[in-house]
């Protein structure tokens, strides 16, 4: 089945019916689906079961200043679908998708190195870009400047 | 039987860029794969949010040399997005022809690169010359060989002449000549044969589950593409096909990349035909009001990704990347699995890595005391020795 953005807004409101989601339509090609945490998991889940959507393009983090912004880019039927989550700057988890989307096992271990958002149940979380014995903190905080300044 | 674990790399697996593979191999039998990536994390995110939108332009081209043109074009195409500007025509027609010249050259000094690591150099030799034809119109047109600069918020920076547009028309002529040429290699030349044929499979479901892209997931059967699936630039109104094939090994993923050149070609051509007259640029605001883009690019490598959130400043708030190398990697350990370890490099070599691409940071140290960029060659030579001494070394 070919989905248009309206018709595929429709189908994610319907089965998203019983999970508290704003769906957005946001521009051609583009819908985001904004939720809390704790919804991340049943969402996706779905996702990958009733729209056989098996491509992952990536994870999107970024630090607000008081919490973090965690982005799911899924592609169904190539609509863009972002799943938007916050999380906490005291508590910086998200439950880990690898299980579901195994292309999500470098992503998640990146916004573990590189904004200390822990991905909880992962099955690998080593370092990924980050050199194995770096103990500076998470430079993609905001907080976080570089020595030096700028090279 | 005893299992084996041996490193390639990170010193040069294959290819001249930085990876680590750690391979465990049972006899000659490839079990599992490892990979480490990050040698060459230059901090470019992170960077990107202190410099002005012109500014990152410029960094933006530097991610990659060989697919610059799909990130600033993608970098540009978020920034429009969100200060909501459409470009004119012309200019969008000559950001198509630079993508394309760009898969020109790319997928030519690829089939060069996989020449050579099957130790066909004869091949490598003939290709990597005939980019070069590619490489003199790149420069004919903005001035350089790599990292063009043609891409600003709003347009592009330089036009396409009568007199250009008759020489980039000849140079597709002779090129399509010599992509026949190679055509008639890779499906009938022995030595690509014996070496690409049944080397390197993944399966459609393998391909999809790990989320390959690009030549790597068409040479197995996908049909996906970002030109068609979500146009962007003006792919919307130009006939081209999809190439894909259905044998799922590496001589698929050189049979894709050489049709792929005859459709790049095709392009270009009507890009030639069609060009609209008008303007190269709109002038646009350096602030950038708060908001979000997400877009997504068909680089030669496949899905080129980026994301900006703006935040009504001169400055990016936060700007994402994810290249196309980094969305094949996990399909490469797929690929190595249960192979020779003779066929490693041409393995890895087939989905096009580009391991600066995927890794962009460099080493910043947050204390000015153990500030390590520069560092001379005596602290060097005495760093290396006490850290193999430490694990155990002479």
């Amino acid at each position: 089945m070919t989905y248009t953005e309206a018709s595929l807004k429709e189908a994610l409101e319907k089965k998203l019916q019983d999970i508290s989601v704003d769906i957005l339509v946001k521009r051609s090609k583009r819908i985001i689906i904004t939720t809390s945490r704790e919804n991340l998991k049943k969402i996706a889940k779905l996702l990958f079961e009733e729209f056989s959507s098996q491509h992952l393009s990536t994870i999107t983090a970024r630090d607000t200043g008081t919490s973090f912004e965690v982005q799911y880019h899924f592609i169904i039927d190539t609509i863009m679908v972002t799943i938007k989550i916050t999380c906490p700057r005291d508590d910086p988890t998200v439950d880990s998708i690898v299980s579901l989307f195994p292309s999500a096992i470098l992503y998640e271990r990146e916004i573990h190195d590189l904004l200390g958002i822990i991905p909880l149940n992962h099955p690998d979380l080593r370092r990924l870009v980050l050199p194995d014995h770096w103990s500076e903190g998470f430079p993609l905080r905001k907080d976080w400047k570089p020595a030096g300044g700028e090279t | 039987m005893v299992q084996v674990k041996i490193p390639i790399g990170p010193q040069h697996p294959a290819l001249k860029e930085p990876e680590n593979f750690m391979i465990t191999l049972e006899g000659e039998r490839v079990i599992d794969v490892d990979i480490r990536i990050g040698y060459t994390h230059r901090g470019i995110e992170k960077l990107m949010e202190s410099r002005t939108y012109i500014q990152n332009l410029y960094l933006v081209e530097r991610i990659c040399g060989i697919c610059s043109f799909a990130h600033s074009a993608n970098y540009v195409q978020n920034v429009e997005e969100i200060l909501d500007v459409h470009i004119p025509k012309r200019a969008e027609y000559i950001r198509t022809l630079f993508l394309e010249l760009e898969r020109l050259h790319s997928h030519f000094l690829w089939i060069g690169v996989a020449g050579h690591e099957i130790g066909f150099d004869t091949l490598f030799m003939y290709t990597w010359q005939d980019r070069e034809v590619v490489q003199d119109l790149l420069e004919m047109i903005s001035g350089n060989r790599v990292n063009y600069a043609m891409n600003t918020i709003g347009g592009v920076r330089r036009d396409v002449s009568e007199e250009q547009k008759k020489k980039i028309l000849e140079a597709m002529d002779f090129l399509e000549k010599r992509t026949e040429f190679y055509k008639n290699v890779a499906v009938n030349e022995t030595t690509i044969l014996a070496r690409a044929e049944g080397v390197g499979i993944l399966k459609p479901d393998i391909a999809k589950k790990f989320t390959a892209v690009g030549p790597t997931a068409r040479a197995s059967g996908i049909s996906v593409d970002i030109r068609r699936d979500d146009p962007y630039a003006s792919y919307a109104e130009i006939p081209f096909d999809v190439i894909t094939t259905d044998t799922c090994d590496v001589l698929g993923r050189v049979v894709v990349r050489v049709l792929e050149i005859f459709e790049s070609i095709k392009i270009i051509r009507y890009l030639m035909d069609h060009l609209p007259e008008g303007d190269l640029k709109i002038k646009t605001s350096r602030k950038v009001p708060e908001g979000e883009a997400v877009n997504h690019v068909e680089a030669p490598r496949g899905e080129d990704f980026h994301y900006l959130h703006a935040n009504g400043t001169d400055k990016p708030e936060r700007y994402k990347v994810r290249t196309p190398t980094m969305a094949n990697l996990p399909a490469i350990a797929e690929m190595l699995k249960d192979s020779y370890l003779a066929d490693v490099p041409i393995v890895v070599a087939a989905i096009d890595p580009c391991m600066g691409c995927m890794d962009r940071v460099l080493l910043l140290q947050q204390n000015k005391e153990n500030y390590r960029n520069s560092i001379s060659w005596d602290q060097l030579r005495r760093y290396g020795i006490q850290w193999y001494a430490k694990r155990g070394g002479y």
